[in-house]
This record gives C-alpha cells, sequence and structure tokens, in this order.
C-alpha cells in the first residue's frame, strides 16, 4: 500500500526532491486512520488570500486564467482539504492525510517544498482530538527522525480570551486584544490604547449632539440621510446602524481605562512560560492571586493535558507559554509548534482552527484541528544527524 | 563611463525636472525637435539624457537600466522590493508634491484611526460576509502600511487604475488608498483622510541605482553635488 500511494503521488514536477524518507511517513500516515486526499497544484487563490489575507499575495505563485480568475500554485494543504470536504458534503468527524508540495516564496529554502499533515474536522471532544494531534506529530516524527531531540511549544487563545473577559476588560477592547493576539506588537499597542484610551471630537454636530444623548436609532437615521444623500448604498458596504452602534460604543470606550491593576495583570498573565505539566496548576494560582474565574477555559486546557499525559507524552518536556498564538481569526484555541532541540528550526506546526469551515461556506459550525510537517527541514535534520 | 540620466518625459514634471538640470548648470539640449525622447548637455558628452514615463523610471533604476532619474518617490516604492538597498534617493527636488493616503467614507463618523480601520476591517467578514475592499494602484505600499505597519491582515485589494475615489460610491470598494496634492478631489468624493493614514509624503526626487561603479566616480560625485544644490535652492523658493 506505502509503495503504490508513494508512485500516485510522486508527481513529474520535483520528483528529484521526493524525500527518500516519504515511504516510511506515509507508511506510518496510512496508520493513523485518515483517509489519503488528492489536491490539485492549481487552486483559486481568493480563498487563500480571503483567509490569510494580501499579505500572503506576495508570497504565492499568482496566474490567471483566460477568464481572469486568480489561480495560484497550491501554497498550504488545509484550506483545498477543507475545501474539498464542505465540497464533498461528506459527513463529520471525518480525517485527512495529505503529502505532497507546496509552493511559496520564502526567505529561505527552496520555493518548492514537502509538506505532509493530517487534518482533523468534525470530532466534538475537542481535548481529545487536541492531544491526538500532537501526539500524531510527535508520533510522525519519532518515524523519521528518532535521534532529534524536539521541544514543543504550546499556546491556547481560549486562556487568553478567558482572561481577557474575567479581568473586566469592555467587549469592544475585549475584541481588539483577541484580535492583537500571537501579535506582540500590536498587542502591545493595543495595550497601551486601553491604559490611556485616545479622545476624539465629531466635526459632525448634529451627530456630536445625538451621541452626547446615545441616541442609536436617531443617530442611524441621521448617518442614513448623509449617505443617501452622497450617493453611498446603505447595504452594500458598512450600514448606518452599524456606524452609529460603533460610534457610541467607540465614545463608551473612549470613557473606559483598564485599571492599573489589571493591566498589570494582563502582562503577567502574558509573560508566563512553564512546563505543560505545571501550566495548569500555574493558570490556577494566577486565577486565584488576581481573582479571576477561567475555569470553562481551564477545564478543556486541563483535559487536553490528561489526553496528552495518557498517551504517555512527557509533559515535563512541553512548553507552555500565554503569549503563543497566531493572529489570524480562524484561529481559535490551541497552536502547537515542534521544534529541533539543537537548531530551533521548525519541524512541525498545528493548531484548532474552529472557525475555519464556516468561513469556507460550510453550513454548520465543524470542529477543526490539524498540523503540518515541514518536510524538507526534517530532511535537513536527517541528514544533520 | 557615460552615466545615463532619465527624466520624465512629459507635462510639469518634465518642465520641472529641466529647470532643475538648468539651475545645476546642465541645460538640456534636445536630439531634434520637441518630442524626441533623446537629449544632451553641451559640453558633457559623458551624460546622456533619456525621457521615459515616470513609472518606467522608477522601474529603470531598481533595474539598473540608468543610473540617475527624476521620478515620484511614490513609484519607486510601490515599484521596488526594499527601495533603499537598491536606490538611493540623492535629493528631493522641491516639486510633484503628493500624499499617499488612507482616505474612508466621510460618514464614517466612527473611524478616524488607523486603530478603528483594523476593528472595522477585523470584524467585517462577521458582518458582511466578504474581507475590507480597498480600491488602490498602490499594492506594494497597502501591504506595507496596512499588513506590516499596522498589523490589519484582513482586508482585499481592488485593483483600481483610475478615478479611484468613486470607487466607495459605486460600491467596488469600502475605502480608497491613493495619491492626493490638495486634497480636494477626496473632499468632492466625501472622503476623509484617517489622522495617521499618511502612508507616504512623497515628491520628485532624484534617484540612483546602486552600483559598486558609483562609488569611486569622481564626476558623478560631482554632479550630485552640483543637482542637490540646485534642488536645495528650488526648495527654499
Amino acid at each position: 500500500m506505502p509503495q503504490q500511494l508513494s508512485a500516485a503521488l510522486a508527481p513529474g514536477l520535483g520528483a528529484a526532491s521526493w524525500p527518500d524518507f516519504a515511504d516510511t511517513m506515509l507508511a506510518r500516515m496510512a496508520a493513523l486512520e485518515a483517509s489519503l486526499i488528492d489536491i490539485a497544484v492549481i487552486q483559486p487563490a481568493e480563498p487563500f488570500l480571503d483567509m490569510a489575507g494580501e499579505d500572503l499575495r506576495r508570497r504565492i505563485f499568482l496566474t490567471e486564467n483566460e477568464q481572469g480568475d486568480s489561480l495560484c500554485l497550491r501554497p498550504e494543504f488545509t484550506i483545498p482539504v477543507c475545501r474539498s470536504h464542505i465540497e464533498q458534503a461528506f459527513s463529520t468527524p471525518r480525517r485527512y492525510a495529505y503529502f505532497g508540495q507546496v509552493f511559496r516564496q520564502r526567505r529561505q529554502g527552496d520555493s518548492a517544498f514537502y509538506q505532509g499533515g493530517i487534518e482533523d474536522l468534525g470530532h466534538a471532544d475537542r481535548p481529545a482530538a487536541d492531544a491526538r494531534a500532537i501526539a500524531e506529530a510527535l508520533d510522525l516524527l519519532a518515524a523519521v527522525v528518532p535521534a532529534e531531540q524536539l521541544t514543543v511549544t504550546l499556546g491556547d487563545q481560549a486562556i487568553f480570551e478567558s482572561v481577557v473577559a474575567g479581568l473586566g476588560v469592555p467587549a469592544g477592547w475585549q475584541a481588539r486584544l483577541v484580535h492583537a493576539f500571537g501579535d506582540a506588537d500590536a498587542l502591545e499597542q493595543t495595550m497601551a490604547r486601553l491604559a490611556s484610551p485616545p479622545q476624539t471630537g465629531l466635526s459632525d454636530k448634529t451627530a456630536a449632539a445625538l451621541v452626547d444623548r446615545g441616541d442609536q436609532a436617531a443617530l442611524a437615521r441621521h448617518i442614513a440621510a448623509v449617505m443617501t444623500d452622497q450617493g453611498l448604498s446603505l447595504s452594500a458596504g458598512r450600514t448606518p446602524d452599524e456606524i452609529a452602534a460603533r460610534l457610541l460604543a467607540k465614545r463608551l470606550l473612549e470613557r473606559t481605562r483598564l485599571s492599573a491593576p489589571a493591566l498589570a495583570a494582563l502582562k503577567r498573565f502574558l509573560a508566563l512560560e512553564t512546563p505543560l505539566s505545571q501550566a495548569t496548576a500555574r493558570l490556577q494560582a494566577f486565577a486565584d492571586e488576581v481573582g479571576l474565574d477561567i475555569t470553562s477555559a481551564l477545564e478543556p486546557f486541563s483535559a487536553r493535558c490528561d489526553r496528552l499525559a495518557g498517551k504517555g507524552i512527557d509533559l515535563d518536556g512541553m512548553t507552555w507559554r500565554a503569549a503563543f498564538g497566531r493572529p489570524l481569526d480562524y484561529y481559535t484555541g490551541l497552536v502547537f509548534e515542534v521544534s529541533s532541540r539543537l537548531e530551533g528550526a521548525v519541524l512541525a506546526g498545528g493548531g484548532r482552527y474552529d472557525r475555519m469551515m464556516t468561513l469556507l461556506g460550510a453550513a454548520q459550525p465543524i470542529p477543526a484541528v490539524g498540523f503540518a510537517l515541514w518536510i524538507d527541514r526534517i530532511a535537513a535534520a536527517r541528514s544533520g544527524s | 563611463m557615460t552615466l545615463t540620466i532619465a527624466l520624465p518625459s512629459k507635462g510639469r514634471m518634465k518642465e520641472e525636472a529641466m529647470a532643475v538640470m538648468a539651475a545645476a548648470g546642465l541645460p538640456v539640449r534636445l536630439n531634434g525637435d520637441d518630442r524626441s525622447y533623446r537629449g544632451r548637455i553641451e559640453g558633457r558628452d559623458d551624460l546622456a539624457i533619456a525621457f521615459l514615463s515616470a513609472s518606467e523610471i522608477a522601474r529603470e533604476i531598481g533595474t539598473g537600466g540608468i543610473d540617475l532619474g527624476v521620478t515620484g518617490e511614490d513609484l519607486v516604492r510601490e515599484g521596488l522590493e526594499n527601495a533603499d538597498q537598491r536606490v538611493a534617493f540623492e535629493a528631493r527636488l522641491g516639486f510633484g508634491h503628493a500624499d499617499v493616503v488612507v482616505a474612508v467614507p466621510d460618514i464614517w463618523l466612527d473611524v478616524t484611526t488607523m486603530a478603528d480601520l483594523g476593528d472595522v476591517a477585523a470584524e467585517f467578514r462577521a458582518r458582511h460576509g466578504r474581507r475590507l475592499a480597498v480600491a488602490t494602484k498602490y499594492h506594494r505600499l497597502t501591504r506595507g502600511f496596512l499588513s506590516t505597519r499596522h498589523g490589519i491582515q484582513l482586508y482585499r485589494i481592488v485593483e483600481s487604475l483610475g478615478a479611484t475615489e468613486g470607487a466607495p460610491a459605486t460600491g467596488a470598494a469600502d475605502i480608497i488608498i491613493d495619491i492626493t496634492s490638495t486634497g480636494s478631489t477626496l473632499r468632492a468624493n466625501h472622503l476623509r483622510i484617517l489622522e495617521d493614514g499618511i502612508i507616504l509624503r512623497s515628491q520628485a526626487c532624484l534617484v540612483r541605482a546602486r552600483k559598486p561603479a558609483h562609488d569611486t566616480d569622481a564626476d558623478l560625485a560631482a554632479l550630485l553635488a552640483q543637482l542637490r544644490d540646485a534642488a536645495d535652492r528650488n526648495g527654499r523658493a
């Protein structure tokens, strides 16, 4: 079976770089109860740009078809795997495995390189599915770089969200903080603004009076009248209601300042870094000290740790970092990276992306977790050792 | 060694660039009639003058096809990744002023800063089922300012090659990133520049392709000094 798989997957393009350990890895993947999926090399570019943002445009290989649609060489597998799942309307839970070349312009390394991975869609027991993803990434790495010393770093956006909510941060500011999570600079700027919110005036006197009165309905009517007068559609983009609501919310936020102790607590939280074996206790101690209730996020966190320990994984050797996350709106919980201890190269990375399936058009929310293996870096680690 | 200097091929940019050259004691003679795209400087056979479009000058400076050129900083920074490593801005010439700005519909009363725009962009997909659409012809400057500088990832660029200010009213885009000199076109289209939304204060510049041979060229150094001097006088005027 693995031999056939590799023959089917090794394309003419770049076949010379077909890694010598691919068969070993594919055999191991075949045992992971995931159906191997074949993804076209040429993909519509829209979904990638839509999910990851315009900044991706300079890192992917773009072209157009005769109709002018943007196409690209697949820069990764997760999005096409999810789209394929939605198109085929398969039932969940369902697990996919992939292995093949991806194409990205990088500062270091070739633009065409192999990735392999697993996407686990629709398993409602999130702690179990999270633990399984981490365990499988480690298992696959153990098969191909058995001698490599690995370090595992974990983060969890759900914990951050829970802390922010627990500190009594106003909803508008919570959204800003959560959005910046994973981007240290953006997060710092947001916290600075939260400590001393900028004040803005309104040159539109009618609007200013309505804001002072807090009359959202009248404010929306005023805005609608101006928009109509200026020939702007009331429905194609931001609506009068939306602008009015945010204007009032913003006025409220300008009057809210995060208290110095709460800000200090947030900073202390973000600096937390501990072996995973002690993370639950550390978080509980932090919550008790600050007087927070983060039970709803801590329970699944702790359950995930238990599941990992149940798989015989050494939690002492893993690091949990409070500030570790990814600033993309579809990541919702766990993120993790497995690196070579000596070289520092990231060999595997993954996380939970519960928001992606609906963003891509799934009718129902579908929980999703997965990981990707950087095959070229694994090859480098093998030749180094 | 012959140095090629490129000047804008038409309009006020051409006139102003020729004036700076003349002020530097380097009057440009056209080869043939007014419409010629080649020129020379009396007594300086080591200098060749080429007339090109301003955006072509930006590109040719980047590839090193020409040594010096007069063009807008906006075009150079839009055309070249890591512009400062590939070219040197030798002098700002005091004309062709235009700011590249982020402008939103004036009625977006709640959006006055880039941070506000970031909030709106973050929520846009959930509210409207699509990303915030930005009309611009400045792809690179937009990505650098929104993505890198302000951490705003969730938006889509809508290519706009002209009349960009009209895009919000026609529904082609939500906001725009474009050049403005007086702001009157923006105001006429009910658009407002964000308080911290100035991406670049651009003007015509004397730009040099970074080439190793330039480093030891005494004639070039003297020429640059002459042109800088003329540019300074032009800037004060």
